[in-house]
């Protein structure tokens, strides 16, 4: 589809689309968790953007860095380092995983990007002081960036940034749900392009592509397929395409538990009542990640809903190589399913990715044996 | 009719030969450098040896890490699959597989069809396979094939610590330099191979009964050292080897072309 072409232009070469809006005057802020609050960002005129580690070598952030952090957390800062941000005008922290804390504290200590915020949001999610909090929290990180920009963000501002993100997701929303239903409707690797291009890539611009995509995928008439019916769950922050992978061996992924997915799309924020309100509803109700909680069986609840809700052959957890909250969290929500009698897989990437064999092999011995 | 599987493992190439259900010969060679090789060379050597002709082949199954390299099979499958079809056709009561190779090793959990219900696999890193073995034997100056009978007169297995291969065989040259016996020193080794592997085993809760499958299964030091640490008893059979390839054999008879 001639419409997904310009996404896998910008996720082929992101430092490439960086440079671009840098030289058409944007200022990029970047961010490394979906926790991150992008429409604020956004409304205070920069360009939000994820990163992902460019894959190099690991040399310089061996000194900040031990072998046992996960290669996004490590990626990032030694792509920092070397010098291949150049395009960064800002980065925030949210307060997530641990690896992302810390590397809070090397990087305003070791890199010059500009801008830097933490946003110390609560850990538990599910209280109403939990809610106060986040609000006070979201309204400091709109201080830190009215003070970055020397104005305030004037409300309709802000209105017009959650309205936008709220179209995005809309239909980052109605093409995952077209997929669940029809899930030959658009290829594994098409979908992974849209998923991490959206991210990245202009917002405005985005929104309208976006809408053509799902216009187009509605006047298609899919053929049945016979793949079987994947939910992937687990923290692929760094977005390897282990999609494309998924396909090959045999599957289609129809849902997903991931902040790189699902997690960061569904749900809409409240246009009718002050924004920043709208804001923290958004970020204290949306389905958790490990890093927070809200509950002691939520996450291993919603994992079964999903899996039964788009009537998933199996479950493929994917971690990145040393990624503990999702390690921890990871007997818990195995022991979900197992109870639910959904056979799922476990599955540890790493970027600087050699032996895609053995995974292959993983992939293709599970998706025949489900 | 006749049926072939063809199984490419990193250090070996295996074929198997099945008419009308029943196993009519098998062959190993190395696999070299070229796995595309490899797959021609056993297949040819194994037709010559039963002198059956190529044209009186049905299918053709290929499997193993260098399986899509096979171009001329009809259907590719991946080892865990064909060994648990394998072992199944040879011995229809087995529930659990141990199959260490050259650089994979598993654990296999079957259902009462041979189909596979969970597996294990290890993580990329080598230690536990055939090819820490083989680092191994070649530091100690002893033949690959004399490691199982030679630890087999230990009774007090030496303790290695590292688990990364490199670091393993450090430990065994200053092990040697120490001046420790040499079938202690190797049943170390086994053990610590053994710990690798039996924690696959564990991770799926493997029930018996069990085979080991694998070239490494000839070593009868390791599955020693597996059946200690999980305290059961392991079979081995008579072709652990070419167990991949007899279950892509099978899978071959299976295919409706
Ligand atoms: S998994 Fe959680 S902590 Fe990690 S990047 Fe996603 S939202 Fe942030
Ligand atoms: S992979 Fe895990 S440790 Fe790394 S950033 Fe994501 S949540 Fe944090």
């Amino acid at each position: 589809m001639q419409e997904i072409t310009p996404f896998h232009t910008a996720i082929n070469d992101l430092a490439g689309l960086a440079a671009g809006i840098h030289k058409n005057s944007g200022k990029i802020i970047g961010y490394m968790c979906s926790y991150a609050p992008e429409e604020l960002i956004y409304a205070a005129g920069f360009h939000p953007m994820r990163l992902f580690s460019s894959k190099s070598d690991i040399s310089l952030a061996e000194n900040h860095l031990q072998a046992y952090c996960c290669s996004l957390v490590r990626g990032v800062l030694e792509d920092s380092l070397a010098g291949r941000l150049g395009y960064l005008n800002g980065m925030v922290f949210p307060h997530t995983c641990d690896s992302i804390q810390r590397l809070s504290d090397i990087w305003r200590l070791n890199t010059n990007h500009g801008f830097f915020a933490d946003v110390i949001m609560p850990a538990k999610l599910n209280t109403p002081s939990a809610r106060a909090y986040m609000k006070d929290v979201l309204k400091k990180f709109q201080t830190d960036l009215e003070t970055a920009i020397g104005h305030s963000i004037a409300p309709e501002d802000l209105k017009a940034s959650i309205c936008l993100f709220n179209r995005i997701r809309k239909h980052l929303a109605r093409i995952y749900e077209l997929k669940s239903k029809f899930p030959s409707i658009i290829r594994e690797k098409d979908l992974f392009a849209i998923v991490k291009g959206a991210m990245v890539m202009d917002r405005k611009e985005l929104a309208d592509r976006l809408e053509n995509i799902v216009q187009r995928l509605e006047q298609k008439d899919p053929s049945p397929s016979s793949a079987k019916r994947i939910i992937l769950s687990g923290s692929i922050c760094d977005m390897p395409d282990i999609y494309s992978l998924i396909e090959a061996a045999g599957g289609m992924v129809v849902a997903d538990d991931l902040c790189t997915g699902n997690r960061w799309f569904e749900g809409q924020m409240d246009e009718g009542i002050d924004p920043l309100e709208a804001l923290t509803a958004r970020y204290a109700d949306r389905a958790i990640c490990p890093a927070k909680h809200s509950g002691n069986t939520l996450r291993g609840e919603n994992l079964v809903r999903l899996a039964k809700d788009h009537k998933a052959d199996g479950v493929i957890f994917a971690f990145l190589k040393f990624c503990d909250p999702h390690a921890f969290d990871f007997p818990y929500m195995k022991d979900f399913l197992d109870k639910a009698a959904i056979k799922s897989l476990h599955l540890e990437l790493d970027d600087q990715q050699q032996g895609q064999g053995q995974l292959s092999t993983r992939l293709e011995t599970f998706i025949h044996m489900i | 009719m006749i049926f072939a599987g063809i199984d490419i493992g990193s250090i070996t190439a295996k074929a198997a030969l099945i008419r009308d259900n029943k196993l009519v010969g098998t062959c190993v060679i190395p696999t070299g450098y070229n796995p595309v090789t490899a797959g021609q060379k056993v297949f040819s050597a194994l037709l010559a040896q039963t002198q059956i002709r190529r044209e009186d082949i049905t299918a053709i199954v290929a499997t193993g890490y260098g399986r899509n390299s096979v171009d001329f099979a009809d259907k590719a499958m991946t080892e865990i699959i064909c060994h648990g079809v394998g072992a199944h056709f040879l011995n229809p009561k087995i529930r659990g597989i141990i199959d260490v190779g050259g650089q994979d090793s598993k654990a296999i959990a079957l259902d009462a069809n041979g189909q596979v219900e969970n597996f294990a696999m290890n993580d990329k890193c080598a230690a536990g396979t055939g090819r820490f073995l083989e680092v191994m034997a070649k530091a100690l100056d002893v033949e690959l094939d004399d490691l199982g009978t030679i630890s087999l007169s230990s009774s007090a297995p030496s303790k290695i610590s590292s688990i990364c291969t490199v670091f393993a065989e450090s430990e065994v040259i200053s092990m040697i330099a120490g001046q420790q016996k040499r079938e202690d020193i190797i049943a170390g080794i086994h053990e610590s191979a053994a710990a690798r592997v039996g924690g696959l085993a564990t991770k799926i809760k493997l029930k018996g009964p069990v085979i080991m499958t694998g070239g490494v299964a000839k070593n009868r030091g390791m599955v020693k050292a597996l059946e200690n640490r999980l305290g059961i008893t392991i079979l081995v059979g008579d072709l652990p080897q070419e167990n991949g390839a007899i279950g892509a054999a099978v899978l071959a008879s299976r295919m409706t072309l």
